[in-house]
C-alpha cells in the first residue's frame, strides 16, 4: 500500500496547551504551506519544494493548540480527488480534522465517501495566504471531521481578517464566533427540482429517504425551482480553466520544482519544463483555460456574467428558504476514479454550484450507504451563515442518529 | 504625395514609492541583484499581492497633475504572457478599468501657439524583472534580477494628437515637469525611470485616417525621442513611396547608428480580471484630500510669476521648470532684490553651477538667505560680477558665513578714483600703439584696454567707474 502521507510530522506534540484546539489532531494537504514541510501540491511542478512560511490557517490552528500530524497526498494542484488520500490518512491516523482544498467540492466529496462531515465555508471567510491554489475566485480551504463541533471550533479559529490576504472582503473581516447559535425555529429546506433530473431512480430514492429523515427531525422540506441550474457546470468549467491557466503560469522551473534539461535557449527550457511538469488531467485543463484567454475571451466574459446571475438566483432562493438541500455525490460515480476533465466534472456536478456562488455548504453523512456507497446530503446556507449552518447540521445529526 | 505623421506615446513612469506595488520590498531596482525580493515579488507558491496605498496615492497624484479624471472604481487584470522576466506568467496591470481617464497637457507648438495634447488614460502596473543575457563557456545563459519585479509604475497613454517630433519632445518635457512637481516620480529617461514608447503612423495630408502604426522603443533621452520619431517618419514615407505596406510591429531605436531596426511582431496578450487584488474604490473625501496635496502646477505658476514678480515669459518658464528651483526663487524674492535679477542669476549662474556639481540645491550649503546676501552685495557694488561668481562657488561648497567669505577672499571692489587712475596710467603706458589706434578713430580698442585694466586689477576694479575714467582719460 503506498504511503498515504506526503509528510508526517515527527514531533506531533501540541504547540500550545489550553488552547481551544489543544489535543485536536489535524491533517493538511500538501498545498497548504507549513514552514519546512515539503509542499508539492501533488504536482511535479513543485517537486522538492518546501514551504518558506506557514499559511495563515496553519499558524492560527497551531496557535490554538492543534497538532499538525502530517500532510496527505492530493490530486494534482487540487483539481478533483483522483489520488487524494486525505480520507484514508484521516482514518488511519485517527485524526480529528482534515483540511481539504474545496475547488469544485473536494472536501465535501471526500467526506461523503468516508461517511464524515465536510464543510465548505463562505468564500472569503478564510485566508488563502499560503494556499497553493489553482482557482482563486472559487477555492476555499474546506474542513472534514467526524464530529461537526470540531469543524465549528476550527472555523472560528481560522476565519477572519488577515493582513497577508487583502482579498478578504469587509463583511468577512470579523470572522465567526465560536459559539454555535441555538436553533429555535424549524428550518425550511428547499430541494432544487432541476438538480434531481440527472439522478438515477435508485439515487432519487436514496436522496428522498435522506430528506424524509430531515423531515422527521423537524425540517420542513419543500421543492424549489432554479431554472438556470444547468449552467453551473459550464460556468465553473470555463472560469476555473481560465483562472487555473493563469495560476499555473508561475510553474516555469526557474525558481523551484522540476526543470527540464536546458534547451537551446530559455524559451525551449520553458516549453520542455511545462510539458514535463503537468499530469494528464491538469494539462488539458490548462490548455482549455489558455484557449479561452487567448482565443475566446468573449465566452469567458459571458461565463462571468452567468456566474453573477447564478449567484443572484441562489441568494434569492435563500431569501425564501433557510437551506438548500442537495445530494453530495452520485452513488454510482467514484470521483477518485475520474480520469478526464469530463468525468471529473460529471462526478462533481452536485457540489460545484457552491464554488460558483461562494455560499457555505455542510455535507452530512448518511447513516447508511445507498447501494453500498455514501451519497451524502448537502445543506447550503446563506452567505456568512456558516455557524448557523453548522448548528443546524449538529442538531439534525443528533436527532437523525436518535431516530435511526 | 504629402504625408502627415500621427504620433501617440505610451510612457511608463516609475513611482518613487518606498516599497514595491504589491509587497513591502524596498523599491530600489538598482541595488545589488536579487537583494530586494520576497515570496510575493518572486511569486512563490501561496503568495498573495497586497496593493501599496502609498503607490496608489502617488499614482493618483500623478493622474491629477495631468488633469485626468480619477475613476470611482478601478481594478487589476492579469496580462498573460510567458517570459523569464515575469515570475507569475502574467503581469498585474489595469486593462479593463484603469485608474484615470481623459487628461491633457499643453505644449507650445512649432507655430508658437499653445497646443493641447490629450491623454487617453493612465493605469497602474507592476514592473518586470531585469534579464541579463550572458554566456557560460559556450552556453548562452540568462540571469534574472528580481529587484525591479513588482516596482510600481504608471503607464500614461496619449491620444494620437502629436504631429511632429517637436510635439513628441515637448509632450514628454511638459509631462515630466508636471509629474516631478507632484514629488511622486523622478522621471529620468537616462536612468530608465521614465520610458517612452512611440507609436507612429502616416496618412495623406488632410485625411483623418488612423493607419497601421509602428511602435518604437529604447529612446533614453528626449532628443532620442525626437530623432527616433523623425527617423521613423522618413522610413515610413520611403516605404509608402515604394508601395511597401506598413506592418504592425515593434522597432528598436539604436542610439549609436541613429536608426530604428525591426525587433518583433507586436504581441498583445489576453487580459483577465485578477481575483486576488482588491478593487480600488475612490471616495470623494479621499480624492479631495489628495487634491489638497497637489502643489501649484507649472502653468498657473508661470502666470503668477509674470504678474507678481514682473518676469518675462521665458524667465517665468525657466523659474518654474523645477519645483525646488521655483520655491528657491520665491524664497529669495522675499528679500529686497529685483526679481528679474534673481531669475537671471539663478538661470545663468546657479543652475550651471549645480549642474557642474551634479547636485540638487538642497544638497548644497546654499540657502535663500545666503543667495540673497550675495545678490545684495552685488547690487550695492560691494563686489563685481566676477567676484560674485567666485563667492557663489564658496557659498555652495562651504558652510562659511557670507561676511567671512567676502572678507577673507579679498573680494572688495576697487572703486577709489586715485587707485583706478594709477591703474589706467600703467596700462596706457604698456600699450602706446593701441592708444594711438583709439585716437585715430578705432573705438573698438576701448574694450581691449578695459580688459587689460580689469586683468591688472585681478578682476576687482569696479567696471562702471573704470570705464568712465578710461573714456575720460582717452578723450
Amino acid at each position: 500500500m503506498p504511503d498515504r502521507f506526503t509528510y508526517r510530522n515527527p514531533s506531533s506534540e501540541p504547540c500550545v496547551a489550553g488552547g481551544p484546539l489543544t489535543g485536536v489532531r489535524v491533517i493538511v494537504q500538501p498545498n497548504m504551506s507549513v514552514k519546512g514541510w515539503p509542499c508539492n501540491a501533488g504536482s511535479r511542478a513543485l517537486s522538492g519544494y518546501s514551504a518558506l512560511e506557514n499559511a495563515t490557517v496553519v499558524s492560527r490552528l497551531a496557535q490554538a493548540g492543534a497538532t499538525l500530524i502530517g500532510s496527505s497526498r492530493m490530486a494534482e494542484l487540487g483539481f478533483g480527488t483522483a489520488g487524494d488520500t486525505t480520507a484514508q490518512a484521516f482514518t488511519d491516523s485517527r485524526a480529528d480534522l482534515a483540511l481539504i482544498t474545496d475547488t469544485m467540492g473536494e472536501a465535501r466529496m471526500a467526506a461523503a465517501g468516508a461517511g464524515l462531515y465536510g464543510f465548505k465555508p463562505s468564500y472569503g471567510l478564510i485566508s488563502r495566504y499560503g494556499l497553493m491554489g489553482l482557482v482563486p475566485s472559487m477555492e476555499c480551504i474546506g474542513l472534514m471531521a467526524a464530529d461537526p463541533s470540531h469543524i465549528g471550533q476550527a472555523l472560528a479559529v481560522m476565519a477572519g481578517a488577515d493582513p497577508n490576504d487583502p482579498s478578504i472582503p469587509h463583511d468577512c473581516a470579523g470572522g465567526v464566533s465560536a459559539d454555535l447559535p441555538p436553533i429555535t425555529d424549524s428550518p425550511v429546506a428547499g430541494v432544487i427540482e432541476e438538480c434531481m433530473d440527472g439522478l438515477e431512480e435508485t439515487e432519487q430514492k436514496a436522496f428522498q429517504t435522506g430528506a424524509a429523515r430531515l423531515s422527521a427531525a423537524g425540517v420542513t422540506v419543500k421543492t424549489v425551482s432554479l431554472p438556470p441550474y444547468g449552467l453551473f457546470r459550464d460556468a465553473h468549467h470555463l472560469i476555473a480553466a481560465v483562472e487555473a491557466s493563469s495560476s499555473a503560469g508561475k510553474y516555469d522551473g526557474v525558481r523551484y520544482g522540476h526543470r527540464a534539461p536546458t534547451g537551446k535557449n530559455w524559451n525551449e527550457m520553458y516549453l520542455n519544463t511545462r510539458s514535463e511538469i503537468f499530469g494528464p488531467l491538469i494539462k488539458p485543463f490548462l490548455f482549455q483555460g489558455a484557449y479561452f484567454q487567448f482565443k475566446n475571451y468573449a465566452a469567458f466574459e459571458n461565463a462571468c456574467r452567468i456566474r453573477g446571475r447564478l449567484f443572484r438566483a441562489v441568494t434569492h432562493l435563500l431569501d425564501q428558504v433557510d437551506l438548500l438541500l442537495l445530494p453530495t455525490r452520485r452513488a454510482a460515480l467514484d470521483p477518485t476514479q475520474a480520469a478526464t476533465i469530463e468525468e471529473t466534472y460529471h462526478a462533481f456536478a452536485l457540489t460545484l454550484s457552491a464554488n460558483v456562488t461562494g455560499h457555505p455548504v455542510l455535507q452530512i453523512p448518511d447513516p447508511t450507504p445507498a447501494g453500498g456507497a455514501y451519497m451524502g446530503l448537502q445543506l447550503m446556507g446563506a452567505r456568512l451563515a456558516d455557524m448557523r449552518l453548522l448548528s443546524v447540521g449538529l442538531c439534525l445529526s443528533s436527532t437523525m442518529r436518535e431516530g435511526r | 504625395m504629402k504625408y502627415e505623421a500621427v504620433i501617440g506615446l505610451e510612457i511608463h513612469v516609475q513611482l518613487n514609492a518606498a516599497t514595491k506595488l504589491f509587497c513591502d520590498c524596498p523599491n530600489r531596482p538598482g541595488d545589488e541583484p536579487n537583494r530586494n525580493i520576497c515570496p510575493v515579488c518572486l511569486w512563490m507558491p501561496g503568495a498573495l499581492p497586497h496593493l501599496s496605498r502609498e503607490a496608489l496615492e502617488k499614482a493618483m497624484l500623478a493622474c491629477l497633475a495631468l488633469n485626468c479624471t480619477i475613476q470611482p472604481e478601478s481594478s487589476f487584470d492579469q496580462k498573460v504572457y510567458y517570459y523569464p522576466d515575469l515570475p507569475k506568467g502574467y503581469q498585474l496591470s489595469q486593462h479593463h478599468k484603469p485608474l484615470a481617464r481623459n487628461g491633457w497637457v499643453d505644449i507650445m507648438g512649432l507655430d508658437d501657439q499653445r497646443k493641447r495634447l490629450r491623454i487617453h488614460h493612465i493605469h497602474m502596473e507592476e514592473d518586470v524583472a531585469k534579464l541579463l543575457h550572458e554566456t557560460e563557456g559556450r552556453t548562452p545563459i540568462t540571469l534574472v534580477d528580481f529587484n525591479r519585479a513588482g516596482a510600481p509604475l504608471i503607464e500614461i497613454v496619449s491620444e494620437p494628437d502629436m504631429r511632429s517630433p517637436h510635439d513628441a519632445m515637448e509632450y514628454v518635457k511638459a509631462l515630466r515637469a508636471q509629474l516631478r512637481y507632484t514629488g511622486a516620480a523622478e522621471c529620468s529617461l537616462e536612468q530608465g525611470t521614465l520610458r517612452v514608447d512611440a507609436n507612429v503612423s502616416l496618412r495623406p495630408w488632410g485625411s483623418d485616417l488612423l493607419n497601421t502604426k509602428v511602435e518604437i522603443k529604447n529612446m533614453n533621452s528626449i532628443r532620442n525621442v525626437g530623432d527616433a520619431v523623425a527617423y521613423e517618419i522618413v522610413r515610413q514615407t520611403r516605404c509608402l513611396e515604394k508601395g511597401e505596406p506598413i506592418v504592425l510591429h515593434t522597432r528598436l531605436w539604436d542610439p549609436e547608428k541613429r536608426i530604428t531596426t525591426a525587433m518583433r511582431g507586436k504581441f498583445e496578450g489576453p487580459c483577465v480580471p485578477d481575483p486576488s487584488v482588491a478593487r480600488i474604490v475612490v471616495t470623494d473625501a479621499w480624492l479631495h484630500a489628495l487634491r489638497e496635496q497637489l502643489p501649484e502646477m507649472p502653468a498657473p505658476k508661470i502666470d503668477r510669476f509674470m504678474t507678481t514678480y514682473g518676469l518675462a515669459p521665458d524667465e517665468a518658464a525657466a523659474m518654474t521648470a523645477e519645483r525646488d528651483l521655483s520655491d528657491f526663487f520665491e524664497a529669495v524674492a522675499q528679500y529686497d532684490l529685483p526679481p528679474r535679477k534673481i531669475a537671471g542669476w539663478i538661470s545663468t549662474q546657479l543652475v550651471p553651477a549645480l549642474r557642474e556639481r551634479n547636485r540638487n540645491i538642497d544638497r548644497t550649503h546654499l540657502t535663500a538667505e545666503r543667495f540673497a546676501g550675495l545678490l545684495t552685495a552685488l547690487e550695492s557694488d560691494r563686489i563685481n560680477t566676477q567676484a560674485a561668481r567666485e563667492v557663489l562657488a564658496r557659498l555652495l561648497d562651504s558652510e562659511a558665513p557670507i561676511e567671512e567669505i567676502l572678507k577673507k577672499g579679498d573680494f572688495g571692489q576697487l572703486s577709489d578714483t586715485a587707485d583706478l587712475k594709477g591703474l589706467i596710467e600703467r596700462v596706457l603706458a604698456d600699450h602706446p600703439s593701441d592708444v594711438q589706434d583709439f585716437r585715430s578713430g578705432n573705438t573698438k580698442v576701448l574694450g581691449f584696454l578695459m580688459g587689460r585694466a580689469m586683468k591688472a586689477s585681478r578682476g576687482k576694479a569696479d567696471p562702471k567707474r573704470l570705464k568712465e575714467l578710461l573714456t575720460e582719460r582717452l578723450s
